[in-house]
């Protein structure tokens, strides 16, 4: 029973690290450049979420509604300030430009709800009671979570599948000087990148809200579980990020629970250390072929 | 004025400067004021260990001020802030020292930003009283000048298994965070343990930005703990009781004063009945609702409209309490040294807010020994259970 109960549990925080991965993942592969203010979209989504649901009364549904587009706003923010007006120089300072974002979004949390308390609750979705079927336990907070980030990946790979701006997305991830050339306009291809990625992080923020506590200093945890998840799925494979969080989650929760506490932490890195080593583009990344 | 008048003033003016070298070298110390310097977040999130014990002492120091001072002199309180950063709480106390020149200072929120502060406040030799910092090093060894009001994380430690063992515990387990703020409370938890002759049943271990305890409560639960000493910070904390309560773990969870606000951490973990069997260490003898402390609430809401008596408040009031107590017993003639040797000298002194008198000696500055036990009821108003001595 104690199995279940942890793959549960590492399934469910996996979800979670997934999405934030998800939206690593889908800016880097249009731009090229790695979001480090990523876990801060995250961190601030969630706050708004906050404010709407317990400040406002909003019902969790519309909240998570809302709290998508506020995040795609925010993220096509990031892209008009820190992307476009420096996208022609080097990619250092693209990265730079983002921890710059990050600080600021930092600041701006602690200044609007860094007073209100250590951490601010956001109230359970559904009942925190356990509900028992005969021996088994199940927690349907944890479901509720897992079931809506199942349910957003599905909505994302529809978005890219079936779409024309996530085709539009996927030409210009692909080769943005020839989806220049076929007319897509590549300015607007890169808001929707920073958009779309941010509506992610959103998604999750919203959806880790009643499992975690929410403070300003919350979103670079995130962060590094998400871009460890990003990296061990290949960093350019949306199917990659979420395979690589479902796995830095259990990973995380199987030594928790079957070796010790203490290398919970440790586990995901020393996994993703194990498979880098054996396939260095991550894996479900672009393998490179070296042509001789 | 005439010529003559003036002139017999200043040979006056020289004359008892020369007969008073106290007064002329006592840096912060006038006629009529004595500058007591403060500092501790003014911002960021370890604001309630910083501004609101500050607003604590500003309290104490407008009583005595109305009251007509300390022999004479009014206390001024000079505020910096440390954003609960080492290397700020370094700058904030050389800037209240050598540009401020204040004679005292009473301060320090978070442990790490004052244990940095240490060296410069022992260097100088300005009279500190600590009035949130838990950290065993800020103490000890101890440094002739400064002296700790706040419990420390030794004694904290040791009145966490005092209190399991008080209450009937027959299988006791850990969990912790092993930072620089854990390591300072479980190393010397688990010396108590070994002392005591305690084997707990697990060891378990959390971090500050936790988002998951199932792993760590199911082992517990394995284990059979009826009684978890937690050496968390309030987020892991909350996080753990959340999870404990959905695995239908329910054992008494024995906090410190990490989590310091009953009330506020029923919020944080937000799950009704979760934190019925959740104890912890308050340093003060009295919730903010008692009717004991309705002075210093009245006194607080006047000062700063908007702010509600709190805990961390309390912290304060008791800290100012004893530094004004010390400049009192130093006398008219006003040195650093006097002030230090009353700090020493201080026994069995009762102040508004602490559970037990405070005691210091030239050996040890740890002053108070007398953390309280409170609870809140699910739903219902904060408890007081009892201090325990420690020694």
């Amino acid at each position: 029973m104690m199995l279940s109960y942890i793959l549960l549990s590492g399934v469910t925080t996996g979800a979670l690290y997934a999405l934030v991965a998800l939206g690593i993942v889908i800016v880097n592969k249009a731009t090229g450049v790695i979001n480090f203010a990523q876990g801060e979209l995250f961190m601030f989504s969630g706050f708004l979420a906050w404010a709407l649901h317990v400040q406002f009364g909003i019902g969790y549904p519309l909240t998570l509604v809302l709290a998508i587009a506020g995040g795609f706003l925010l993220g096509v923010m990031t892209d008009r300030i820190a992307f476009q007006p420096l996208k022609n120089v080097d990619v250092v300072s693209l990265v730079l430009a983002t921890v710059g974002i990050a600080f600021i979004l930092r600041g701006v949390a602690r200044v609007i709800w860094g007073g209100k308390g250590d951490y601010l609750t956001f109230p359970p979705i559904t009942s925190p009671e356990p509900i028992m079927i005969g021996e088994i336990m199940i927690i349907p907070q944890q479901l509720a979570v897992l079931a809506g980030a199942v349910l957003i990946m599905a909505l994302f790979w529809l978005f890219f599948r079936y779409t024309r701006a996530g085709k539009m997305m996927q030409a210009t991830a692909d080769n943005a000087k020839a989806a220049t050339l076929v007319g897509i306009r590549t300015d607007r291809i890169y808001a929707l990148a920073f958009g779309t990625g941010t509506a992610v992080a959103a998604a999750a923020a919203v959806l880790a809200a009643p499992l975690t506590l929410l403070y300003p200093d919350m979103g670079f945890s995130f962060f590094i579980k998400g871009f460890a998840a990003a990296v061990l799925g290949g960093l350019t494979s949306l199917p990659g990020a979420i395979l690589g969080g479902l796995l830095v989650g259990i990973a995380e929760a199987l030594a928790g629970g079957y070796i010790a506490s203490s290398l919970m932490e440790v586990s995901g890195f020393v996994v993703i250390m194990l498979v880098l080593v054996i396939m260095p583009s991550g894996l479900l990344g672009a393998r490179r072929l070296r042509r001789v | 004025m005439s010529r003559l008048s003036i002139r017999a003033l200043c040979v006056a003016s020289v004359g008892l400067a020369c007969l008073s070298p106290a007064l002329a070298q006592a840096p912060g110390v006038s006629a009529t004021s004595i500058k007591i310097g403060t500092f501790g977040a003014l911002t960021g999130p370890g604001y309630l260990y910083g501004k609101l014990p500050m607003n604590g002492v500003e309290v104490v120091f407008d009583e005595i001020n109305k009251a007509g001072g300390i022999h004479g002199r009014k206390l001024e309180l000079v505020r910096e802030d440390d954003r609960c950063d080492p290397a700020s709480a370094i700058g904030a106390t050389q800037k209240l020292i050598s540009q401020d020149k204040v004679f005292a200072i009473v301060g320090g929120g978070c442990s790490n930003p004052t244990l940095a502060a240490r060296e410069t406040i022992e260097k100088a030799g300005t009279p500190f009283v600590v009035f949130a910092s838990v950290h065993d090093g800020i103490t000890t060894p101890p440094a002739k000048n400064i002296f700790s009001v706040a419990t420390t994380s030794t004694i904290e430690s040791q009145a966490q298994v005092q209190f399991a063992l008080s209450e009937g515990a027959k299988k006791i387990a850990v969990v912790s965070m092993r930072d620089a703020w854990g390591r300072a409370r479980y190393t010397p938890l688990m010396e108590t343990l070994k002392a005591k002759g305690v084997k707990i049943v697990a060891d378990e271990e959390m971090t500050p930005d936790s988002n998951d305890a199932t792993a760590q409560v199911l082992r517990l639960k394995q284990a059979g703990a009826d009684a978890i000493l937690m050496v968390l910070y309030p987020k892991p904390a909350a996080i753990f009781a959340r999870d404990a309560n959905k695995l239908a773990f329910r054992p008494l969870l024995i906090g410190q004063t990490g989590i310091a606000d009953p009330a506020a951490f029923e919020d944080q973990v937000g799950v009704p009945g979760a934190t019925a069997k959740f104890r912890t260490i308050s340093m003060v003898r009295y919730t903010p609702e008692d009717p004991a402390v309705e002075k210093w609430r009245k006194a607080i809401e006047t000062k700063f409209p908007g702010d509600r008596l709190s805990v961390y408040n309390q912290f304060g009031i008791g800290a100012a309490q004893v530094l004004a107590e010390a400049i009192r017993r130093a006398g008219p003639d006003l040195t650093q040294e006097k002030v230090v040797a009353a700090l020493a000298g201080l026994k069995d002194f009762n102040v508004d807010v602490y559970p037990g008198p405070i005691s210091c000696s030239e050996t040890d500055h740890r002053c108070h020994k007398s953390p309280n036990w409170i609870m809140k009821e699910p739903g219902g108003p904060v408890k007081v259970l009892g201090a325990t001595r420690v020694e």
